[in-house]
């Protein structure tokens, strides 16, 4: 409609529209002084336009973030141009309720806002508009999102019954260490280790014991081992750890105490003591070893050995080019 | 251009689409006066400048430009310019210019009917080259130096290509993205800002943001700069086009993330996007941002409507 042919009745209803809308809207002049203010804002703020308007918003809201805001409004102004400010920059402008205060659980109303040039016939902006949007919902929902998808990052690279890494996960960290350590040239070993005739505690014992085994040789792998450590559940009975910064030699150390926790050890279940032990193989990175599929074998060829020579112990594997061909 | 020139003004008019035709052409004696374009493929207008200045030759040269910012007026008048016209070109304003330096009466006597036949992307590329050139002298006043600014790209490309594009933008580099959508007139579209991970640091110095550049910083500082640039980039298109554009809030599309995962999990539902592509690097900084403005493939018939319009 054009100005000039409004009438007053038109007036009336289009004040009505503007002061039911559910967006806020303000507009400010240069120094700030609150020229319109609408009922969003009023029932929202619980300060009414007629309180309001004609004094300064930095007086009125004293949390309003005043530089961030001035430089908002500097820039409006000086380019003429628009701009938005989102709830990521900042969750709110003015601190309202949520709307939804008995069935909402965000502790306040999340808001998006528009900063709008408001240029007068001479050209000049000498008001500034200000929308505030109610983005609550928005914000809690993306929010869920992103801690949904932190949730389920985490299940999908730990082992259920173990809560270790699981394999996948442990082999792509095991990857990444290895193309750190041919980056860096620091020292780094792998242990890979398994339970001794696991498959006769299963038969013995049934298979809920043999998982009471697992998540037991799980405990103690934590408690053997340091928080640089990289621990996974590699299969059914085998478990990897990557020590970073450490050479064989304390690799080995490390492995025996592992081993010597797990003999002492005694798995209580249904009325049963079990007592089980494991074989350790043990690898440090060096020339030569070519991928870290290349890594495990070797620590897998120590795990054998370890098999061979009698069970229950730790033997440390080097790599050479013969080994690597067999 | 042509279209501006004063009816009934008797010269030749001789065409060249980059620096080095129209330096062949000054020197084959065809130019007494030069409307110089300043964003050229192969030589750009400051490289005319200076090699007509190095060859001392006489050629009137007015630029006639889409980048408006205070700067580039200084340096082509250092460079000899004889004056600086602001694109667009308005009529009354280009006869003013030629009246008060008495060009007029200088040229040949040879009378040359002119059809000037017009290609819509030529048009379309022009309302792009001004609007980019409003957006560049903006940012370059709010981080306060000298913004570097090619011809932009204009093309009705695939979702494959788009994805092209991306790539050669983020040169393998990580990048961090925006999006803000907009509609009016049966016009709709996106505009897509996405900046190199390197760009930040550069961008908080120039402007002003001291100690350490955090998540929140960068995040206020590309909402800052989006602002600036798809803000003033739109202005100039519906300002051309006499038309009103809606704008939604702006959303971040990822932040320090591979550009080939910028686009994924959005299946898109569009076959093809008009598409218009502006880069934008700082004079000695390591800001590279590009912004582009992708348009529903339904937009085009009320874009040629409007520009038909414009024509008229």
């Amino acid at each position: 409609m054009e100005l000039g042919k409004i009438d007053i009745r038109e007036i009336h209803w289009l004040m009505d529209m503007f002061q039911s809308i559910d967006v806020g809207i303000i507009v400010l002049d240069r120094q700030y002084c609150v020229h319109v203010w609408n009922g969003f804002m009023g029932n929202h703020s619980g300060q009414p336009g007629e309180k309001v308007i004609g004094s300064n918003v930095f007086g009125l809201f004293p949390e309003l973030p005043e530089q961030w805001f001035r430089r908002k409004v500097e820039s409006v102004v000086m380019l003429k141009s628009r701009a938005f400010t989102t709830w990521e920059q900042r969750p709110y402008l003015f601190r309202f309720k949520n709307y939804r205060p008995i069935t909402g659980n965000a502790e306040f109303m999340y808001q998006s806002v528009s900063f709008i040039p408001l240029v007068a016939a001479n050209g000049e902006v000498d008001y500034i508009g200000v929308v505030i949007y109610d983005v609550t919902d928005v914000a809690l929902s993306k929010r869920d999102v992103e801690a949904a998808n932190k949730l389920l990052e985490i299940l999908s690279r730990t082992d259920r019954l173990t809560q270790l890494n699981n394999r996948g996960f442990w082999e792509e960290s095991l990857e990444r260490e290895f193309r750190r350590v041919r980056r860096t040239h620091g020292p780094a070993t792998l242990i890979m280790f398994d339970i001794d005739h696991f498959k006769k505690i299963n038969d013995s014992y049934g298979h809920p014991a043999g998982d009471e085994v697992i998540r037991n040789t799980a405990a103690l792998m934590r408690q053997a081992s340091r928080e640089t450590d990289i621990l996974g559940r590699y299969g059914g009975e085998e478990f990897g750890i990557i020590l970073v910064d450490t050479g064989a030699e304390g690799a080995a150390i490390m492995a025996d105490r592992l081993r010597l926790a797990i003999e002492a050890s005694v798995v209580h279940h249904d009325g049963k003591d079990i007592r089980y032990t494991i074989s350790l193989g043990v690898a440090e990175l060096t020339e030569g070893i070519e991928t870290h599929k290349q890594w495990i074998e070797c620590s897998d060829n120590g795990l054998y050995a370890a098999k061979r020579g009698g069970r229950n112990q730790v033997v440390v594997h080097k790599f050479t080019k013969k080994t690597a061909a067999s | 251009m042509a279209r501006a020139l004063p009816k009934g003004w008797n010269v030749n008019l001789s065409f060249a689409s980059n620096g080095v035709e129209a330096l062949k052409a000054i020197e084959a004696g065809k130019g007494d006066i030069l409307f110089l374009d300043l964003n050229m493929p192969v030589m750009d207008g400051y490289e005319v400048l200076q090699s007509l200045h190095g060859a001392g030759m006489k050629t009137k040269v007015i630029v006639v430009s889409g980048d408006i910012q205070p700067e580039a007026y200084q340096r082509v008048m250092k460079l000899g310019a004889l004056t600086f016209i602001k694109k667009p070109i308005i009529e009354s304003q280009l006869s003013e210019v030629l009246d008060a330096h008495q060009l007029r009466g200088t040229s040949t006597t040879t009378i040359q009917h002119l059809e000037v036949k017009t290609d819509l992307r030529d048009v379309y590329r022009e309302i792009a080259n001004v609007a980019m050139g409003r957006a560049a002298d903006f940012l370059a006043r709010l981080l306060g130096a000298f913004v570097v600014m090619p011809i932009p790209n204009v093309n009705m490309i695939e979702v494959a290509e788009l994805r092209m594009a991306l790539d050669e933008i983020a040169a393998g580099d990580n990048v961090t993205a925006v999006c803000q959508g907009f509609i009016g007139s049966g016009i709709a579209g996106e505009a897509l800002l996405i900046f190199n991970e390197s760009s930040f640091k550069d961008i908080a110095e120039l402007m002003k943001y001291d100690g350490k550049i955090d998540e929140s910083v960068e995040l206020e500082l590309l909402m800052d700069i989006s602002n600036v640039l798809i803000g003033a980039c739109l202005k100039g298109i519906v300002d051309q086009l006499d038309i009103t554009f809606s704008q939604g809030h702006p959303m971040v599309l990822g932040r320090h993330i591979k550009v080939a995962d910028l686009l994924k999990g959005n299946a898109m539902k569009w076959k093809q996007t008009f598409a218009i592509e502006m880069g934008y690097r700082i004079e000695n900084r390591k800001i590279n941002c590009d912004l582009l403005l992708l348009f529903t493939e339904d937009s085009m018939d009320a874009m040629r409507r409007h520009v038909w319009h414009l024509l008229e």
